[in-house]
């Protein structure tokens, strides 16, 4: 974790995404989003916009939709109304190429879903290598790339399932990065950690964030929330009651249930 | 001795006790030397080696007889001083403990003797007897067995290689027709399917569904019933001669298709607990990279459902061996049909079906054992034998 590289990739996504964020056009636009499951309404209207470069966190309790919000985003869940743009195509309304998209669209999740069968490396290659059409040897020098940047080249062989939930969570990441997307969705990455790994997990986004790469996180971590993100949005029942930038958000909160939440999770931090 | 025992490495619960446990000594090996009793009173066969040496035989049943004695004192010894049998019966000191624990070696000695004498030989003579034979022994059970088993040998080897080939070409034609089956039967409504694609899905699925029903939910003997007489009568419709269809579909290929049929739906089933047992987390981690629902579960998915699958679809080898037997409906000549044939030919329903059942246990118990390996191999515990086609299924509805 010590050192992390600058490498040229990166450093020429952030020039694009800096690029993009002077053009204003957000890169992911949510218009009037509901979902719901059987009888129970889980997201009812939303509407938010994330511009390139930025970090996005979304708080709030569980069962507010968060992570629902999040799994639209990438179709994993389809959404019942509203619309999705992602850099200015309706992923919702047209029926567009799902595969395409999540292709730009990287996602880590709670339980990190790594391919049990399969190693590190293999499990860093195999969509560049289906997908992208990318040699086995190209792929693989830039999933060392990747694991190297999480700080975890020397498990490259190594069988996921003997890896401990941090190092899991890494090498998700690293995956995830290997596809070399947009914009990158967090659900909830260190909600399965034990607290003293959590740190490593987090390291590591901060590090993404600071090189450029566009994020929308679903988290718990509220000290990650405030020291990381551009833009805080609060979710309560299927709706935005609040959104700002974090010190705006976080040491000022104008809704009532933001102060009752932060409240809470402050008090025990 | 007991210095000697204890540096021994771990041993199972049996091992430990004759070796290790003191109370085995007396208490455990008079249950042998009973034994060894029991066999010097069976009268002698004819191949007896023992038969010459008469008093040999005599002194040896004393010596048993002698440790049964010993073996109640030491038990009244206990009954009395309980807690104290330690301090005050002679068999706890040293040196007699240790003359005890050599005598006992000695009664299983004798008790070998006499099992080699009585069972091996009279197994021997019995197989001697039937074979010199006539006509089938009519009073000895044994004798009437190995008369039927050596007279009808063919019958029974050619039973045996039909019902071997119906198991194992059965099972593994239907393991490949039942994953076409699987993967038509998991199929789901994607969202980047077109309309076509999301017909050809939901026609495949209903398919692979209505398919279990059916085969699962009828028996497989009135399957055969079906499956024979119906493609017989669709080759008759073709204008073929009863002797021409007669010539290329015979009651063994029905047999066969029967099996595989039937194995199939068994098996699908199995893949699909198996392949619906892998976390979801692993489609989803798959699908959020961009892999299609193919490239997803050729890869990630199937990979790691056939391992749970293993252990199912291995058992289906077992149940089709046993299961094989109601093809002899359709005059399949397996070892069923040979045992039929052969209750036929000596009116006795009883000697033939023990020697047809023990032919079937051996091969499952063979298949199992097999299996087990394989499965070992994959890093799957094998399932316990003994389960039929009528088994729980993982995730079944």
């Amino acid at each position: 974790m010590a050192e992390l590289i600058d490498n040229a990739a990166d450093t020429q996504a952030a020039s694009v995404a800096e690029q993009e964020a002077n053009s204003k056009e957000p890169m992911i636009r949510i218009e009037g989003l509901h979902k719901s499951f059987g009888d129970h309404e889980v997201l009812r209207g939303i509407d938010l916009s994330v511009m390139p470069g930025q970090v996005v966190t979304i708080i709030g309790s569980s069962g507010s939709g968060k992570s629902t919000l999040l799994r639209c985003l990438n179709l994993l869940e389809t959404p019942d109304a509203g619309h999705v743009w992602f850099h200015g195509k309706d992923l919702v309304a047209e029926r567009v190429g799902v595969n395409q998209l999540r292709e730009k669209i990287g996602m880590v999740f709670q339980s990190f879903n790594l391919f049990n069968n399969m190693n590190v490396l293999d499990n860093c290659t195999l969509a560049p290598v289906t997908l992208k059409k990318m040699g086995k040897d190209e792929a693989e020098r830039v999933a060392m790339e990747h694991l190297e940047e999480v700080g975890l080249t020397e498990f490259a062989k190594a069988d996921v399932r003997r890896l401990s939930g941090g190092q899991k969570q890494r090498v998700a990441i690293a995956r995830a990065l290997c596809m070399r997307p947009d914009l990158m969705l967090f659900d909830e990455p260190t909600s399965a950690l034990d607290p003293e790994i959590v740190g490593e997990v987090l390291e590591v986004m901060h590090q993404l964030a600071r090189d450029g790469m566009t994020m929308v996180v679903v988290t718990h971590e509220m000290t990650f929330a405030r020291e990381v993100s551009d833009e805080v949005v609060f979710m309560d029942k299927g709706i935005i009651a609040e959104q700002g930038s974090p010190e705006q958000l976080f040491s000022n909160p104008q809704h009532p249930r933001t102060r009752e939440f932060l409240a809470r999770y402050l008090k025990d931090e | 001795m007991s210095t000697v025992f204890s540096s021994a490495p771990a041993r199972g619960r049996f091992a430990s006790f004759v070796l290790n446990d003191h109370r085995y000594v007396l208490l455990g090996t008079s249950a042998v030397a009973f034994i060894g009793m029991m066999l010097s009173s069976m009268s002698r066969p004819a191949l007896s080696f023992l038969a010459p040496y008469y008093t040999v035989e005599l002194v040896m049943y004393y010596v048993l007889v002698a440790w049964l004695v010993l073996s109640a004192i030491a038990l009244a010894f206990k009954v009395m001083y309980r807690e104290r049998y330690a301090a005050k019966a002679p068999f706890a000191r040293a040196g007699v403990k240790q003359a005890v624990r050599y005598g006992s070696y000695i009664v299983w000695a004798i008790t070998a003797v006499f099992i080699l004498d009585r069972l091996v030989m009279g197994i021997a003579s019995a197989w001697t007897a039937a074979l010199a034979a006539t006509a089938r022994p009519q009073d000895d059970l044994l004798q009437g067995m190995f008369y039927i088993v050596w007279h009808d040998r063919y019958t029974f080897l050619a039973g045996l290689i039909t019902t071997i080939e119906l198991a194992v070409f059965g099972t593994i034609a239907a393991f490949f027709l039942a994953l076409l089956l699987a993967f038509c039967r998991i199929q789901k409504i994607d969202r980047a399917d077109n309309d076509f694609m999301r017909a050809v899905k939901s026609v495949a699925c209903s398919f692979a569904k209505g398919y279990s029903t059916v085969i699962r939910g009828t028996p497989m003997m009135i399957q055969a019933m079906i499956i024979y007489p119906a493609i017989f009568g669709l080759l008759k419709g073709t204008g073929m001669s009863t002797t021409e269809v007669n010539a290329v579909w015979t009651p063994f290929w029905g047999g066969l298709l029967t099996i595989i049929l039937n194995s199939t739906a068994y098996m699908m089933e199995v893949l699909r607990g198996g392949i619906e047992a892998v976390d979801p987390g692993q489609m989803e981690g798959a699908r959020s990279l961009g892999l299609s629902q193919w490239q997803a579960m050729t890869r990630v998915v199937f990979p790691q459902g056939i391992k749970h699958a293993i252990p199912g679809l291995s058992n289906e080898l077992v149940v089709n061996i046993k299961d094989s037997s109601v093809l002899s409906v359709i005059g399949t000549f397996d070892l069923m049909f040979a045992n039929t044939t052969v209750t036929g030919i000596y009116y006795n329903q009883l000697q033939p079906s023990l020697i047809s059942a023990a032919i079937y246990l051996c091969l499952t118990m063979i298949a199992s054992w097999l299996l087990g390996k394989f499965a070992r191999h994959f890093d799957v515990q094998p399932e316990p034998l003994g389960s039929t086609s009528d088994q729980t299924l993982v995730g079944e509805e």
